[in-house]
């Protein structure tokens, strides 16, 4: 069957009134989900599983499919209202558009966001559509050594993700590659840091450190600031309405980071949050003035949002093509095909034509659904900050404390969650930049891993990364995005000197 | 916002109700030494959503409810971390419960033997095993070797050359099961090259001959096999598995390697369980074992039927413990 044929059996599932209804389902309920702060796609996707069983797999896929990416889509709304980052992948989307709801433009950054959302995501599905087969190879064609160099070159952005001391930026990076190890190493089983305390045994979830950092810390920020009325007087919903120059300037960054985004979903690993980071760095070194990223600029909004989105998309490849899954949530996703007596790999396509081409096809209709969904919300979402500020407080604490507790309901995690909470308010206090802390929690440890997996199977050489192409080729940029801001500030410096 | 407010009452309440019935431990057997149990049972998978834990979990409790073997609810809660250890922690302070109970597997022998968890299968009261999973090692394609001998006399002229991958931390299964074979073929455990890749890299890893091995489980190797992605080497199982593609794979010791290992799944209660209620589990998971609706679910996931009692479970598991024990003492990984 090729794919034209295949897509077509696909929108017969989609588009009969039960795949309406039940994509409509899925994205209603992952967007809703996915909107409140702490709580994202694997909790979304972990409470849908009961409710598929028994159901027939190819609608029950493509609700699930319509949580996981409804959840992705609605996960930038408290980032960029509250701070507060409800998955990983939406952790980028805050830099700036919490800047921007600060400055009384929420419900353009709203906009913003549901608009580079919907064209990531559907951009995405047209790759995964057309591309999906072909693509498997290139799912698999990153060793160890390959993920190193990928990994290696993200972090190159720590400098470009410091605004003012580098040397700050450089002591918070640091301390997040501290914290990552904690936990029992994977190659070797020993524990490091754990204190022999069996919470500590699994490291820290992400999570418990990006609502730590951004939400607590914001919320400690404001009590402190609560004298200062003239933040909350100017936090008005705003326009809605984009401009044509909006526009244009969105549209640059949402057609190139759709396709960074969909490349780097693809990658099982790299996933929604490292193709926001890295789509985030990609527009801010290309930008003509990248002073204004971090401060509400526009472009820094659109680019982590069609880039996560794209990547949602990405990731069903590996997952669905190959049967690996790529990130923790796809592992649940994973599970959810099984239980319904679906098994994802190489045999989907030829096997089971309606669940693979079905998944695909609805989610073209789950986007459209997505966007008429979300932009009527959006006045009305954009209300939560004309919320009293003590109940606004109060309401990001107890949802940060909420999607805490229902990662694995465990109230350790709730304290470290305030150990967080305490630090950033500390970073934020002393002016050491949150954002290189989490990018080297979420790069060092699959970084560390994959050095470490390299070195075992070169028997500790370290020509293992130049000796193919893919590493060779990864390094080889991650060295030029150091080296050329590096040159162009020292030749600026130096026109200025002599021009004096 | 309106409906922000309501999505999250349903959460909390959500929440709430996944809290709830793990109240105070009550023990009703009756004084006739007879038990039924009195309230909903509640089922712990020490893992997250989605996993092998997780799943037979929901499929025990799910065929329960349906065929009616057991009338009272059970319900699935989820206790994440540490490999187990929050979970065993959790159930072990349940002491005497009879209304609770959790899914293990090897680990609960591994994870303890390695040092990570204060609390071994010997701390609790096993009920019943259900069913078995073997162990599967799987190369490319094109690759060299044709079965596990081939492999293992490359492993004993240059034992640097070969790289296996696995879910697994080392000393833990998939590691330990390969060892455990190899050692038996003649190779020196000391010298095998394990990495483990916990994020979902270790079959991409083979694919694009990064390593030279996966050892795994053979459910996660059927559909690579088909699609001629990989081929299997040997499994760990006794005898020839029976299933479509199952019967294709060779054992290790139809192979001359006479040694087996078995992922074995099962039941156990918190530490001092009534005797009569462990009587009465014993007899609902063998009366589920023999059920047609949970053969279906064997099938469904390619388990073999492997019932043990509470008694010959002990036991399986002493004779167990003992060998991977020294196992480990000898790769220098024992505590």
């Amino acid at each position: 069957m090729d794919a034209f044929q295949g897509l077509l059996t696909g929108f017969q599932v989609a588009l009969s009134l039960e795949g309406i209804m039940f994509v409509l389902i899925g994205v209603i309920v992952g967007t809703l989900i996915g909107m409140m702060p702490g709580l994202g796609p694997i909790s979304a996707i972990a409470i849908m599983i009961p409710i598929t069983y028994g159901m027939d797999p190819a609608p029950a896929l493509v609700m699930m499919a319509g949580v996981y990416y409804g959840a992705v889509f609605g996960g930038s709304t408290s980032s960029i209202l509250l701070n507060a980052p409800g998955i990983s992948g939406t952790v980028a989307t805050a830099f700036d558009g919490y800047p921007m709801a600060q400055q009384g433009k929420a419900g353009k950054a709203l906009a913003i966001a549901a608009i580079s959302s919907f064209v990531g995501g559907t951009v995405s599905v047209v790759l995964l559509m057309l591309l999906a087969p072909a693509l498997s190879s290139v799912a698999i064609s990153f060793g160890p050594p390959a993920y190193f160099a990928l990994m290696f070159m993200g972090l190159t952005a720590i400098s470009s993700l410091s605004e003012g001391s580098t040397i700050k930026a450089m002591i918070a990076a640091v301390a997040g590659f501290m914290v990552v190890t904690i936990g029992i190493d994977p190659q070797t089983g020993t524990q490091r840091f754990t204190f022999g305390n069996v919470n500590l045994f699994d490291g820290f979830d992400f999570l418990i450190i990006a609502l730590g950092l951004f939400a607590v810390a914001e919320v400690c920020m404001l009590i402190l600031n609560r004298k200062n009325r003239s933040l909350s007087d100017d936090q008005k919903l705003g326009s809605l309405k984009l401009s044509k120059a909006d526009l244009k300037e969105m549209s640059g960054p949402v057609s190139r980071q759709s396709f960074v985004g969909f490349l780097l979903g693809v990658l099982p690993g790299a996933g929604a949050t490292i193709a926001s980071f890295i789509s985030y760095i990609f527009e801010k070194r290309i930008a003509k003035n990248p002073g204004e990223f971090g401060k509400g600029a526009i472009k820094g909004l659109a680019a982590p949002e069609s880039s996560n989105n794209a990547a949602t998309s990405g990731a069903f490849v590996p997952l669905l093509s190959l049967g690996i899954p790529g990130s923790g949530t796809t592992a649940v996703m994973l599970g959810a095909f099984l239980v319904l007596g679906v098994q994802p790999g190489p045999l989907l396509m030829t096997d089971r034509p309606e669940i693979f081409w079905g998944i695909i096809a609805s989610m073209y209709l789950g986007n459209v659904f997505l966007l008429i969904l979300n932009l009527p919300l959006i006045p009305y979402l954009a209300k939560i900050l004309s919320i009293p500020r003590p109940l606004l407080i109060s309401l990001v604490i107890m949802f940060s404390l909420i999607g805490v507790y229902s990662i694995s309901f465990n109230v350790f995690d709730l304290y470290m969650l305030l150990v967080f909470g305490a630090l950033g308010f500390a970073m934020r206090i002393f002016s050491f930049p949150a954002p290189p802390f989490i990018l080297a929690f979420i790069l060092g440890g699959m970084m560390e891993q994959a050095f470490r997996q390299s070195m075992t199977i070169s028997n500790g050489s370290l020509s293992i990364f130049v000796d193919s192409p893919l590493p060779l080729s990864l390094l080889l940029i991650a060295l030029i995005s150091l080296l050329v801001p590096a040159f162009l500030k020292w030749r600026s410096n130096r026109l200025a000197y002599k021009q004096r | 916002m309106k409906k922000t407010i309501f999505a999250s009452v349903l959460t909390v309440s959500a929440l709430a109700f996944a809290g709830c019935g793990s109240d105070d431990a009550v023990n009703t057997a009756g004084e006739d030494g007879n038990f039924e149990p009195s309230k909903t049972i509640e089922m712990v998978a020490p893992a997250g959503s989605g996993g092998g834990w997780d799943t037979t979990a929901r499929e025990v409790a799910r065929v329960f409810g349906e065929t009616e073997i057991i009338d009272e609810n059970m319900t699935v809660i989820n206790r994440e971390g540490g490999g187990g250890a929050i979970g065993w922690a959790y159930v072990h302070g349940k002491e005497g419960d009879a209304h609770s109970m959790f899914v293990a597997s090897p680990p609960l022998m591994f994870v303890p033997l390695n040092g990570q968890s204060e609390h071994g299968h010997e701390d609790f009261t096993p009920l019943a095993n259900m069913i078995a999973d073997y162990g599967a090692f799987a190369v490319r394609e094109d690759s060299e070797f044709e079965d596990l001998n081939d492999l293992f006399d490359q492993m004993k002229d240059d034992p640097e050359s070969i790289t296996v991958i696995g879910t697994s931390a080392p000393g833990s299964m998939d590691h330990m099961q390969f060892v455990r074979i190899a050692k038996a073929a003649g190779v020196d455990p000391t010298k095998i090259k394990y990495v483990s890749d916990q994020e979902g890299g270790a079959l991409t890893a083979v694919l694009n001959g990064s390593v030279d091995v996966f050892s795994t489980g053979v459910g996660e190797t059927i559909e690579q096999v088909r699609a001629g992605n990989i081929k299997v080497l040997g499994v760990t199982a006794e005898e020839r598995m029976e299933g479509e593609v199952l019967s294709e794979f060779p054992t290790a010791i139809e192979q001359g390697i006479d040694e087996s290992f078995v992922n074995w799944r099962g039941f156990f209660g918190p530490p001092g369980m009534d005797e009569a209620a462990v009587d009465y589990y014993e007899a609902k998971f063998q009366e589920l074992s023999e059920s047609e609706e949970f053969a279906e679910v064997r099938e469904k996931y390619g388990w073999t039927e492997m019932y043990m009692g509470s008694e010959e479970y002990s036991e399986f598991l002493e004779g167990e413990k003992e060998e991977i024990a020294a196992l480990l003492e000898e790769i220098g990984l024992g505590q």
